[in-house]
């Protein structure tokens, strides 16, 4: 697992309500998450990649506004400015005495004179920067674990847990910590090894601690009513309604798995099917120069595709349909070719098969027979520099007459499967 | 107590005026025929299978092209390996493709927050999916509006097979691969619905999709 992005929490006391209907007009909830909605988008300006996590509450990561903004320090007293701008703006919130959620059983909030407008904290993943808020602090980078250790166990929430782990004498999050893996998930299941995880440091995000469509409810509140756009694209401005809607699951599915874990297609120029399409981490549009390097070259692709350089020795259409994650590295499955009697099939120098291919195997799966193959394509990159590498490709058809097709490379004398044509 | 003759005048004026815009995702012209509605209906499954020539991934890619060349954000999950080049040669917009790794792990996970936001979500689900999570997603889609193409085990609304397949262009050491015809078996849920059967070429030598 990538290490966690070190956030800041920017939690609104007197926002922080339960879960809310949204549009449930007139009453204290919505009142809150409209004006919460208000908070949300006007901290958009310090940062696009604000992330609501309930009413409330939202995160952004720190980093790219610390850079704008010169320095953490910066960034925090400009975050609390807007928040305190926005909600002094904002209508009166109950406070005169008035019993709030009566009736639903929600508890009743108190007034908001003695509640802060705002709390902030920083620190690495949802978990710690949600105890750094609550401590009013900022975690120093590489710190987050020591940061945690002293907590009590029961801030993971878990009332159950955190009643075994204190009749152990596990009281706090660095003895719990302490304790090895394989022995939580054993003793605690699951939900235990999850918590163990965020009391690691490892992992940030517990389940319950994010109120699932946040974001869209606070949009809902701005007036934004995404249900009648998403079904009428380009009447009510619907295609960038959808463009909003993508960028929301994109984004937080990038906070939840890691940047890595979310990519996008980059057509360059190239050879084979891996050199001439990358996957790079989605970045939201409008995200800062440096941040949509990715656009600027999907951007570049798509203007340029009829210019495209006739690349010589390129493969050609129509492109298979799986391409080997590790493209042209170590990481593709490997393969072995073999002639009627056994031997392994070779590229001569001069790229000429040294044998009839008749069998296939990938990734030491069974032998398949091959029915059809073509002639080496050769591969000869970076001729001009020391990384220059010397390989065929080779297309074959294996597993009898309703065979399966692959796109097999060879180099130094090993095959591996480039891609299939599923 | 009830008109129920009030009632059903009731609920044809609360229905919308016109389903087949909103209600359905156009799917490519060849495709559409192995499609109850012609396109895929919002909040349904389908699920697209081979034999072990394959082809499900090119099916499953062909149908997102429709949607996606008219508008939608498409998203991939489960499939690390996905061709980006062979989807965007069947028509879907790069520009609006997302592809997830989120490791078997966190596939249902992925899966169910794209259904949020992404109007089509391609997932290869691993061998053995909980009937649970299978369930669950099959809910939110059904909620949220968005059609799940599933490549692999599903019980989906709406199923198509590979049934055949045969690649042209390739010989005994020339020649390349140049088209793949396959003949797709389309299933809908229940005996009543009878198969269809459609000729395809899939991909064409220009890495489309046709009528055979």
């Amino acid at each position: 697992m990538t290490a966690l992005p070190r956030l800041l929490l920017v939690e609104c006391p007197a926002l922080t309500v339960p879960a809310v209907e949204p549009g449930a007009g007139g009453d204290e909830g919505g009142r809150r998450l409209r004006l919460f909605a208000r908070v949300v988008d006007a901290l958009a300006e310090v940062c696009p990649w604000i992330d609501p996590v309930r009413p409330g509450v939202c995160t952004l990561p720190i980093k790219g506004p610390t850079r704008y903004f010169g320095s953490e320090g910066a960034v925090l007293a400009r975050v609390a400015e807007v928040v305190t701008t926005v909600m002094a703006a904002g209508p009166a919130l109950a406070g005169e005495g008035t019993a709030v959620g009566a009736g639903d059983g929600a508890p009743p909030v108190p007034p908001v004179p003695p509640v802060p407008p705002v709390r902030l904290g920083v620190a690495d993943g949802l978990f710690a920067a949600t105890l750094a808020a609550r401590a009013g602090t900022v975690v120093a980078v590489g710190e987050t674990e020591r940061f945690l250790a002293p907590w009590p166990v029961d801030v993971l929430g878990d009332p159950d847990l955190a009643d075994v782990l204190v009749r152990l004498g596990l009281t706090t999050l660095g003895r719990f910590a302490a304790l090895p893996a394989p022995d939580v998930l054993a003793r605690f299941g699951a939900a235990g090894a999850r918590c163990h995880r965020v009391a690691r440091g490892l992992d940030g995000e517990l389940p319950g601690w994010r109120v699932p469509g946040t974001s869209r409810h606070l949009l809902a509140a701005l007036g934004r009513d995404l249900a009648l756009t998403e079904h009428q694209p380009g009447f009510w401005g619907g295609a960038s309604a959808a463009d909003e809607r993508a960028a929301e699951v994109l984004t937080d599915l990038q906070r939840r798995l890691g940047p890595e874990a979310v990519v996008v297609p980059v057509l360059e120029g190239g050879r084979g099917p891996a050199d001439r399409c990358r996957l790079v981490p989605w970045r939201p549009a409008g995200t800062s120069a440096e941040d949509d390097r990715g656009l600027h070259g999907r951007a570049q692709a798509r203007g340029g595709r009829a210019s495209e350089p006739p690349w010589p020795g390129r493969l050609p259409p129509p492109a298979p349909a799986r391409v080997a994650a590790g493209g042209t590295g170590e990481r593709a499955g490997a393969a072995e070719v073999a002639d009627g009697d056994g031997a392994p099939v070779a590229v001569t120098a001069r790229g000429l098969l040294t044998g009839r291919p008749a069998r296939l195997s990938v990734g030491g799966g069974p032998w398949m027979p091959v029915t059809g193959w073509s002639a080496p394509w050769p591969v000869e990159e970076r001729w001009w520099s020391r990384g220059r590498r010397r390989a065929a490709r080779l297309q074959v058809l294996a597993g009898g007459s309703e065979g399966r097709a692959y796109l097999l490379v060879v180099e130094r004398g090993r095959w591996r499967v480039e891609a299939a044509y599923d | 107590m009830f008109d129920t003759e009030r009632v059903k005048l009731l609920a044809e004026r609360v229905r919308p005026t016109a389903p087949s815009r909103t209600r359905l995702l156009p799917v490519l012209a060849p495709l559409a025929s192995l499609l109850p509605d012609g396109g895929l209906r919002r909040g349904t499954s389908v699920r697209c299978g081979a034999g072990p020539h394959g082809g499900a991934l090119s099916l499953a890619l062909a149908l997102a092209a429709g949607p996606s060349a008219a508008g939608s954000w498409c998203a991939v999950v489960g499939m690390d390996d996905v061709g980006p080049l062979a989807a965007a040669g069947f028509g879907l917009d790069l520009d609006r493709l997302a592809v997830v790794r989120s490791g078997p792990a966190h596939w249902a996970l992925a899966t169910g927050v794209l259904i949020d936001g992404v109007d089509l979500v391609v997932v290869a689900p691993p061998p053995h999916p909980r009937p649970a999570a299978v369930r669950t997603l099959a809910a939110r889609a059904r909620d949220r509006g968005a059609v799940l193409v599933v490549v692999g085990p599903w019980s989906a609304d709406h199923e198509l097979v590979v049934e055949r397949s045969s690649w042209h262009g390739l010989a005994e050491g020339a020649g390349r691969l140049q088209a793949r015809r396959v003949t797709v078996v389309a299933r809908g849920r229940g005996a009543a619905v009878r198969p269809v059967r459609r000729e395809l070429w899939l991909p064409t030598a220009t890495g489309k999709v046709a009528a055979a």
